[in-house]
């Protein structure tokens, strides 16, 4: 295993970690943070929070960054949306971010459970603003008005990567459905704000990212992450650098300068880090 | 009382992690919550913190060894 650079660092604390996650194993729920082997879960469960991962825990697409399980994918809980609302109760979140993962299986992408998901918490949590990290749907614009019908505060799709990557790291997605989506979220509904966000460290150049920053901006989308490329294990997709914070910063500023309302940028950002805040200053 | 430390499971696919250094020497107190040593696994180093007071009685894996989650790591009391 190669060392990782300083700047890596994070706290974990057991008890901590313990109460956030038997509290959603208790209503049968799952987290990103604890599929995706996030590197940030000590510190988000310490804080109770986290991100819920939606239609089970395996995904229809193997793309190679990933950690959460490809395979056949469970049933849908029906009564996951309920439990959602009571847990984000008991956390008291003021803010809670919703993904899933791709349900290629079935026939709306599992856009109806994402659109009841973020109704039950606005009916049940008032006050609450929710944040959705959706699929691509394969493009399919009538999901995405379902999702959208459904009055998230914030929509975001992760792009990811440059289009140049995707062949080999996401070779199930399409780059150019990744760009509809958003453009077409704004174009619908100009009054919810759009998020994406990227990895470094998959192999991309400079002009790469640029390239992609100008077409993202192109879809006048709001807020932009960028987080350093973390390897789950020696079968995923081959870390190429490790960027260090002053570079993250620099490309932070780059990212505000094309025109992004909102951008967080350092090694350990993650789509759902700092979401609140960033919804805030967007919204200004 | 004395009691032995070991190394948890950060995540479900760890089996093991190098202990890449000890943040308090033998015969050092500790308070609940502050770190006590560094981990190093697939993607990150974490820092674990105490889960009570104590004091490093006897460190019982040098800095730089792989060690198996649940393996003993440091005799505390």
């Amino acid at each position: 295993m190669e060392r990782k650079p300083s700047w890596l660092k994070v706290p974990y604390n057991r008890e901590a970690s313990l109460e956030v996650a038997e509290l959603m194993k208790s209503l049968g729920l799952n987290t990103v943070c604890k599929e995706a082997n996030c590197p940030n879960l000590g510190e988000c469960y310490k804080k109770h929070t986290a991100t819920f991962m939606i239609l089970g825990s395996v995904c229809t697409r193997n793309c190679k960054y990933c950690n959460v399980t490809c395979g056949r994918p469970e049933a849908v809980d029906e009564k996951e949306p309920e439990n959602i609302a009571e847990a984000v109760k008991k956390l008291n979140l003021r803010h809670v971010v919703i993904t899933q993962v791709d349900r290629d299986d079935l026939k709306d992408g599992g856009a109806g459970h994402m659109a009841r998901t973020i109704k039950t918490i606005k009916e049940n949590c008032k006050g609450v603003t929710v944040e959705v990290l959706i699929s691509d749907y394969k493009g399919n614009i009538d999901n995405l008005k379902t999702v959208l019908d459904a009055n998230p505060d914030v929509l975001n799709h992760n792009i990811e990567m440059p289009k140049e990557l995707y062949g080999e790291i996401k070779p199930q997605a399409n780059y150019d459905n990744s760009i509809m989506i958003l453009r077409e979220s704004k174009r619908l509904r100009d009054d919810i704000l759009t998020k994406t966000g990227f990895m470094l460290g998959l192999g991309e150049t400079d002009e790469q990212i640029f390239a992609l920053m100008d077409e993202l901006r192109e879809t006048n989308c709001d807020i932009l992450t960028i987080g350093q490329y973390l390897q789950p294990s020696a079968n995923h997709a081959k870390l190429y650098r490790y960027v260090t914070p002053e570079e993250f910063e620099k490309y932070k500023n780059i990212a505000l300068e094309k025109g992004f309302k909102f951008v967080v940028s350092t090694p350990l950002v993650r789509s759902s880090y700092r979401a609140h805040e960033a919804m805030e200053e967007a919204k200004k | 009382m004395k009691k032995k430390i070991a190394l948890p499971k950060l995540s479900d696919e760890m089996k093991s992690a190098v202990l890449c250094a000890w943040l308090k020497q033998e015969g050092e107190e500790y308070k609940k919550g502050e770190p006590i040593y560094e981990i190093e696994t697939e993607k990150v180093i974490s820092q674990v913190e105490a889960e009570e007071d104590g004091i490093m009685v006897h460190q019982l894996v040098e800095e730089g060894d792989e060690v198996s989650v649940g393996a003993e790591l440091a005799e505390v009391e």
